[in-house]
Parts: C-alpha cells; sequence; structure tokens
C-alpha cells in the first residue's frame, strides 16, 4: 500500500514539475476553462437562484389570485364580486387585495405598494423595504415623502424596515393602510386591484376557475401552479434562454477539448518516449496525464465555481442580470440569497471536468502505446 | 548471458517504404564483459541495442537473458526488465528539459514507489559520484555538454542496473570528453557492470575497454558475433 501511495506520489510530483514547465499553454488552458466553468457556473447559480426566490415568493402565495379585464386589459376590480365568489363549492376564503407600482421620479426607481392582510400600518406609517431604505437612507421613526397620483406628496412615518429571507420579496416593498393606500392612489373604495382565492383541494383548482370565469367573463382566474410554472420555462434548464447560453458554452468546451485531444506536441511525445524508454509503463504514463488532468480541471472548476460564485451573489450578475433579468430591470437593486444545490455543481463537474480528463489520457494513450525505442532514433 | 538468435527487424513491413534494419543475426554478449558494437551508420547497430534492452520486439527470432526467453513476454514484463535490468545512455542524452539534474536522475525510479527520501540520497549520491553534487539543482539547459553527458549517465545508473547499454556515446563529445566517458565506463566494468556500447568512434572500439568488438554492416554480424 505505501508502495502504491508513494508511486502515486512521485507521479504527481512529476506532473506538476511538468504542468509548471509549460507554464504559457498551460496558463492558457486553465484561463480558457476558468471562463468557460464561470460562465456554465454563473448562469447555473443564477437561475436556480431567482427560482429559489420565485418559490420563497410563490411559498405563501394564494393559491388563485383573479383579475378583471376590459378588452384584454387588466383593471381594477369591484370588490362586491368576492361575495358571489366566496359561495363557489370549495372556495375558503376570498379577499380582495389593494397593491400597485410607483414610480420615484428622483431615483429612478420602482416601488410596489401594499395594503397587508394582516398587521397593517396604522393611517400615516409605512413599512419599507431594505432597498428603499438604503437609496433613501430612511430607517425607523424617519419621515418620507412620495409623490401620490395627484402630484401631491404624502409624509409617512416609517414604523419598520422589512427584512426577509427572499430580498427579490421585500427590497422594493412599502406597506401601509388601506386609507393611505386609497389616497396615494385614488383607487375608489368599492374597488380592490384583484381578488385572492382559498382553496382546500388543488384538484378542484380549474373547477373552480372554471366556474368564476362563467360567472364573470371578463375575469382572468390565475392559478398559482400557472406562475410557477412561468418561473420554470423562463429559468429552467429547459428554457431557451438557457439553451443557447449553454450551447455556446459547451460548444467552446467542445472545441477547446479537441485542441487539447489531438494536439500533443512534438516535445511531449518525445518526453513521453523518453519515459517510457527508462521504464516507465503505459500505465504510469496515463496516469501522469490522469493526474495533469485532473489538476487542470479540478483547478479550473474551482476557480469557476468560487468566481461564477462571487459573480451572482456579491456583484448580483453584474455581466448577466441585463439580459437574463430582461423587461423585469427591478429598482432598486437587490441582492440574491446565496444558495448552491450539491447535485448542480456535481452535474457541471461531470460535464467539464471528467471529459477534458478524457480527452488529455487519450492523446498520451496513443502516444504511449508506441515503441519506446523510438527516442533511439 | 544475452542470447540473440536468428532476429530480423522489419520496419514498414507490407508499406511500400518497408525497411529491413537486421536480417537474421545471432549474437552472444557475456555478462560483466564490456561488448563493443562497431559500424558504419545504417548498419543496425542501434536497433540491436533496442531489440537487446527490451524496448521492441524482433520480426523474427528470439533473445534470451540468462537463459530466460524474453521476446514473447507481455509488455509490462518488459517493461519491468528494462527498468530493473538496463541502464541507457542515449546519443542525444535524453534529458528533460526544464527541471533539475537530480529530477532527471530520480525519476526512473518513480514508478517502482521507492520511499522519497532513500530515492533522493540515492540519487545524490550517484550525482557526487560523477562529481555533480553541486550542480544537483541546476536545471538541465544549465549544464555544460559534460556535465549533461554524466547526469545522463547517473540516470541510467539509478536502478542499479546488471547491464549498461549506450548508443553512440560520444558522438556529441570532443576528445576529452569523450575519454572522460570511457573513464567512467572502466570504473563500471570494474564493479562488475555488463556494458554493451553502440559506436562507430575508433576512441570507443579501439580502447582497452572493449573485451571483445562486433562488427556490423547492413543489418549482418560480419565479424566476433557468436562465441568467444
Amino acid at each position: 500500500m505505501a508502495i502504491v501511495i508513494e508511486r502515486h506520489r512521485h507521479i504527481i510530483d512529476y506532473t506538476l514539475s511538468s504542468l509548471l514547465r509549460r507554464k504559457g499553454k498551460n496558463g492558457a488552458l486553465l484561463l480558457v476553462y476558468t471562463m468557460i466553468v464561470f460562465i456554465l457556473a454563473s448562469v447555473l447559480f443564477f437561475t436556480h437562484a431567482l427560482k429559489r426566490e420565485a418559490a420563497l415568493v410563490l411559498k405563501d402565495a394564494p393559491e388563485i389570485i383573479v383579475q378583471h379585464t376590459l378588452t384584454g386589459r387588466y383593471q381594477t376590480i369591484p370588490v362586491a364580486w368576492g361575495d358571489r365568489i366566496g359561495k363557489i363549492n370549495g372556495v375558503i376564503a376570498v379577499r380582495p387585495r389593494l397593491w400597485g407600482y410607483h414610480y420615484d421620479t428622483l431615483l429612478l426607481a420602482n416601488y410596489t405598494l401594499m395594503v397587508p392582510a394582516e398587521n397593517p400600518p396604522e393611517p400615516g406609517s409605512i413599512d419599507l423595504g431594505s432597498g428603499i431604505s438604503r437609496t433613501h437612507g430612511a430607517n425607523s421613526g424617519d419621515m418620507i415623502a412620495f409623490v401620490g397620483h395627484d402630484g401631491v406628496p404624502r409624509m409617512f412615518t416609517i414604523r419598520n424596515i422589512l427584512d426577509s429571507e427572499s430580498q427579490l420579496l421585500t427590497s422594493d416593498l412599502i406597506l401601509l393602510s388601506e386609507k393611505d393606500y386609497r389616497d396615494f392612489s385614488g383607487i375608489a373604495p368599492d374597488q380592490a386591484t384583484d381578488l385572492t382565492l382559498r382553496v382546500r383541494n388543488p384538484r378542484e383548482y380549474a373547477t373552480i376557475a372554471e366556474k368564476i370565469t362563467r360567472m364573470y367573463p371578463d375575469t382572468r382566474p390565475i392559478m398559482r401552479s400557472e406562475i410557477q410554472r412561468t418561473y420554470d420555462a423562463v429559468f429552467g434548464w429547459r428554457s431557451g434562454l438557457m439553451i443557447v447560453i449553454f450551447s455556446a458554452a459547451a460548444l467552446a468546451f467542445v472545441i477547446f477539448a479537441w485542441d487539447k485531444a489531438t494536439g500533443l506536441s512534438a516535445e511531449e511525445r518525445k518526453e513521453i518516449g523518453i519515459l517510457k524508454a527508462i521504464g516507465w509503463e503505459t500505465s504510469d504514463i496515463l496516469l501522469m496525464k490522469f493526474w495533469e488532468g485532473t489538476a487542470i480541471s479540478l483547478t479550473a472548476f474551482l476557480l469557476g465555481i468560487i468566481f461564477a460564485y462571487a459573480h451572482v451573489f456579491f456583484t448580483s450578475s453584474a455581466l448577466f442580470a441585463p439580459v437574463l433579468k430582461g423587461w423585469s430591470t427591478l429598482y432598486p437593486t437587490f441582492r440574491l440569497t446565496p444558495f448552491i444545490e450539491f447535485g448542480q455543481v456535481a452535474t457541471l463537474f461531470f460535464l467539464t471536468g471528467v471529459p477534458y480528463t478524457i480527452t488529455t489520457i487519450v492523446p498520451s494513450w496513443r502516444a504511449a502505446t508506441i515503441d519506446p525505442d523510438s527516442v533511439m532514433r | 548471458m544475452i542470447s540473440a538468435r536468428d532476429i530480423s527487424k522489419v520496419f514498414n513491413a507490407g508499406r511500400p517504404n518497408e525497411f529491413t534494419a537486421l536480417h537474421g543475426l545471432s549474437l552472444d554478449v557475456q555478462m560483466h564483459e564490456t561488448t563493443i558494437l562497431k559500424g558504419p551508420s545504417g548498419s543496425g547497430k542501434t536497433t540491436l541495442l533496442g531489440l537487446i534492452g527490451c524496448m521492441a520486439r524482433p520480426s523474427t527470432g528470439r533473445i534470451f537473458l540468462n537463459e530466460r526467453e524474453i521476446t514473447s513476454l507481455p509488455e509490462r514484463f518488459l517493461t519491468e526488465i528494462r527498468r530493473s535490468t538496463f541502464g541507457f545512455i542515449f546519443q542525444q542524452f535524453n534529458l528533460i528539459k526544464g527541471i533539475s539534474a537530480l529530477e532527471n536522475v530520480m525519476f526512473p525510479a518513480y514508478p517502482t514507489g521507492e520511499k522519497f527520501s532513500t530515492l533522493r540520497k540515492r540519487a545524490l549520491e550517484t550525482l557526487e559520484m560523477f562529481d555533480l553534487g553541486k550542480r544537483a539543482e541546476a536545471r538541465i539547459e544549465w549544464l555544460s555538454g559534460g556535465e549533461a553527458q554524466r547526469v545522463a549517465i547517473a540516470r541510467a545508473l539509478i536502478n542499479k542496473p546488471m547491464i549498461i547499454i549506450a548508443d553512440e556515446p560520444t558522438a556529441h563529445l570532443d576528445t576529452k570528453l569523450s575519454h572522460e566517458f570511457m573513464g567512467i565506463m572502466s570504473d563500471l566494468k570494474a564493479r562488475g557492470t555488463t556494458i554493451i556500447l553502440a559506436s562507430h568512434d575508433p576512441i570507443v572500439y579501439d580502447s582497452d575497454l572493449a573485451d571483445r568488438v562486433v562488427e556490423m554492416r547492413d543489418g549482418h554480424v560480419v565479424d566476433g558475433g557468436t562465441g568467444p
């Protein structure tokens, strides 16, 4: 056993010194490889983190949301409709919601205003999302003003700063009382933004949605599962965007690996010949190449993963965000909650590290099986 | 004793560039002696050394090492014999650039799994033997021709081989260094090492070191093949 370990140690020793001898070539390989892992890992981390944020958002979301539409466009819904809808079998509760967006022309930021179901602030006071608090430099107890629908500013006292597991949920959020909201937005007292339904049996969702549409043809019931599906379609592995980015990175990797597979230099061939001539077995050469591939792929993999982690979770995906977030650029900026799934990292390693190691062994195997007497001529 | 019986070696068999380097050649090499293969370029010396040193297999014929037939052994066993029995000194030295003289001397023993500290100590002692102790950490490309030659000899000796095989060892050396090389070979011979040299340099084949000179031409032994 000691001999086997010592043999591996010697060969790893030789491999490392051999890698250092070709600093330029191996440095370039490492750079390209790290970049590919960085791109793939960034995409993976970013989309998974977004999906997770979405899951957190949806965790407490109502089973069905009913919106009112007019010629296909969204508008406020009469609160009274909730009474009829609440009588449908299977519906436990109906609640009219009041929420909307507010554009802050000073900071060029978009905020979400909402009247919470539980523990709403007293009229004249608000709870503020951590992102808005940061950008305004406002804290609990401070006064803050926002311009309402009529152009007149309203002063509010900050009751709390909101913090939550998901920044996506609360970063841009302002919670206020119903009275303040109606005054601020100009929504009539008999109107609400939408209606939310609690339904006990998930198998009844579709039936209830159908009954609502029949009852009020100009409504649009949205099920939670549909929202979840939309997130999956946009950020899932099989979504178009992911396939495009993955294909580009995979193609780069194939070209890179192919270059490696065919690119054993004359000097490397000669070196393998010398090693064989002086008593290294084919298996020793393959072991050396295996360690070489492992050293490069592991280093590149770890570097790529670390850079990707920093990129996604510390810089909020500065490079990808404009592309991946698309139309829904959120203001103020929010930070994704760091989250890595072991499965993703393992998948990424098997997609990059393993093929690379194999591609370094194949050409060496061809060279290692030649007669060692070639170095004598 | 090493015995080669009716060996032929054909390169690129069946192709338009087919070439026969050795034609049914027989040769006996006595242990603890120095045998010198002499002949012009293309006479088959290097090919014969390669076959004796288990680097390649003959196309026909058999080779025996101490009465053990080695021609039909699988590759793994040939490598093991090559590592433990032979030490090679190549015409071009074939040292690996970019690493130190010490590492060059050590790496033939890497696959044996010998303890690093023991191996390092032995490699340093071998280099000391050739007055290269102070140059142990120097990179190969920083060494002079004579020093590189001595590192190549030290490398050939690291696995304590019974037989040293050297192919045109003086081809890239001046007269002084050539004599120095022959002096080292004399020392090794005195310690009981079997030496097989291939050369067309008179300094080698006319030296007192030679117990036997085998003359080759066009893939045949023309003089001194078998028997004393």
